[in-house]
């Protein structure tokens, strides 16, 4: 068993290593999230200036490191939507079937690979900016293991459903329109741009029960105000979005590689 | 050739670009209705925002329309048109400016018309329709002049970080990065910004102008911004030429041969 995954453990260690090798990529990567930080603390500036200094729960340094984590986080895998799509579409992936690996364990070893050092870069860049701006904010140590664990299994919902769309790319033909739209979903009803907190009512009802804030929202959330409680709500979340996600996306990817072989044949 | 001729390339390469879309027609159509899709989200979130502040800074939910308007259509013109503005730095760096540079064409022209992005489309539709929810016809004329300004902005941004790959390499990823970020500053109210960083976007980046001064002059005209806007069209797009014209004659040909599909 623990041989087994080995070598998909030294698959994400070899996407680590490459990704490392693009250094002027990855301080092109981190310097746009920068920038981007730069944008909210402008926009929110403005925003807290017109009124309180509460705004949904939030203070403005609190706003802004919630940003902080939903920019890096969001953005840091790979566009996986696209890199499987087309081995979907062009074939490629019956090369994989005839090697001895899971080619959906693979490719989440390679994702989460350079998505921890996307996130790491992007999330340095932009707390320079917001300590620059804004200025730092009180950070309960002891808790930053826990919300690394939300982070990862918030990076992973988000691989299950950007792997699940690639596969739909099978019968749509378009995974770059795919990849379009799901990005701009989470970066709404996620709360990537923003807390839920500012949604009206029913929209907020409606967003926090769906996969996507498991990915922006709710780690963010636990970043900036943690609570044990909050925590083991949003672990349960995540491990139930993960599971169904799990079930449907081998359901798809089986009835996908049976269309394969019938169009190889 | 004459500029006519080169009109006449244009058509001819819109015409055969449409045709091979055409084949492939579901495709053509999911990818105008991905874009508008993606753009409705951006607006939404917009109207999120405008909901829960209803006046950011003088700002209301009817500029950010404008805004997407103007962004969206002088964007989705550009790609479709210009399709190959945002590939240049990959062009470059890949060898394949031989082709352009071999024949009696201005070759600058050619590479950036060499493809069109239909996906555009979907930009164009979006940023008219935006148009017709928050503008009246009476503002339509002004609206899409300084929609052409917006244009050659984003297109001369788009040489200039293209070109980035005579000189240093390989600038897919910084050309990319560049762009994304002229987005970016585009698709924000200049007034939130502070009087240092309304300064670099009214210069080095000009996203100032892209939309926001066309949005106060279509709010209350005013001469020296609307001069200011076409100086700063006519500097940038200069500048691109220029820039991308010390390129070719740094550009070292790789001999690679090519298929162009």
């Amino acid at each position: 068993m623990i041989m087994g995954f080995a070598k998909y453990w030294e698959a994400g260690k070899i996407s680590v290593n490459t990704r490392l090798n693009y250094g002027m990529d990855l301080l092109a990567h981190a310097l746009l999230k920068g920038i981007y930080i730069f944008i909210f603390i402008n926009l929110w500036g403005v925003v807290y200036s017109q009124g309180s200094n509460l705004i949904a729960g939030f203070t403005l340094n609190m706003m802004i490191w919630y940003l902080v984590m939903t920019e890096a986080v969001v953005t840091s895998p790979r566009k996986i939507v696209e890199v499987i799509g087309e081995k979907v579409q062009s074939g490629e992936i019956t090369n994989s079937l005839t090697k001895p690996y899971n080619f959906i364990l693979f490719e989440y070893a390679n994702s989460m690979g350079q998505a921890i050092i996307n996130f790491t870069t992007a999330f340095i860049a932009g707390s320079i900016i917001a300590g620059i701006f804004i200025g730092g904010f009180h950070i309960q140590w002891t808790t930053l293991p826990l919300v690394a664990i939300v982070i990862i299994l918030g990076l992973t919902l988000h691989f299950l459903i950007m792997a699940l769309l690639a596969i739909f790319s099978f019968w749509i033909e378009d995974a770059k329109a795919l990849n379009f739209i799901y990005d701009k979903v989470v970066f709404v009803l996620g709360g990537m741009l923003a807390p839920l907190e500012i949604f009206p009512h029913w929209l907020e009802q409606i967003t926090k029960y769906l996969p996507f804030s498991y990915i922006a929202y709710y780690p963010a959330k636990l970043w900036v105000q943690f609570s044990m409680n909050s925590f083991w709500n949003v672990i349960v979340g995540e491990l139930v979005w993960i599971i169904v996600l799990i079930i449907t996306l081998v359901i798809v990817y089986h009835i996908c590689i049976r269309n394969i072989s019938i169009n190889g044949g | 050739m004459t500029f006519r001729q080169h009109l006449v390339m244009l058509k001819e390469y819109l015409k055969m670009s449409l045709a091979t879309a055409m084949e492939y027609r579901f495709n053509f159509m999911l990818e105008i209705g991905s874009m508008i899709l993606n753009d409705m989200m951006w607006v939404s979130f917009w109207w999120i925002f405008f909901n829960k502040f209803p006046v950011v800074n003088e700002w209301v939910f009817n500029d950010i329309i404008i805004m997407y308007a103007i962004v969206n259509l002088s964007w989705g013109l550009n790609g479709v048109i210009f399709g190959n503005r945002n590939q240049l730095a990959k062009i470059i760096a890949e060898g394949r400016l031989d082709f352009y540079l071999n024949l009696p064409k201005n070759e600058l022209f050619h590479v950036i018309i060499g493809k069109s992005s239909w996906f555009s489309m979907g930009d164009i539709i979006f940023g008219l329709i935006m148009a017709f929810i928050s503008l009246e016809l009476v503002h339509w004329p002004l609206f899409l002049l300084l929609t052409f300004f917006s244009m050659i902005l984003f297109l001369s941004f788009n040489i200039i970080a293209g070109s980035l790959s005579f000189f240093i390499g390989n600038a897919e990823e910084s050309s990319h990065q560049l762009n994304m970020t002229m987005i970016a500053f585009s698709s924000y109210p200049l007034p939130i910004f502070n009087d240092v960083a309304k300064l670099i976007l009214l210069t080095i980046i000009p996203a100032g102008f892209i939309a926001s001064i066309p949005i106060q002059l279509l709010k209350s005209f005013d001469w020296t911004w609307f001069l200011l806007l076409i100086l700063a069209s006519i500097v940038f797009l200069v500048l691109a030429i220029v820039i991308f014209r010390i390129g070719v004659r740094r550009y070292e040909s790789g001999s690679m041969i090519t298929l162009r599909g």
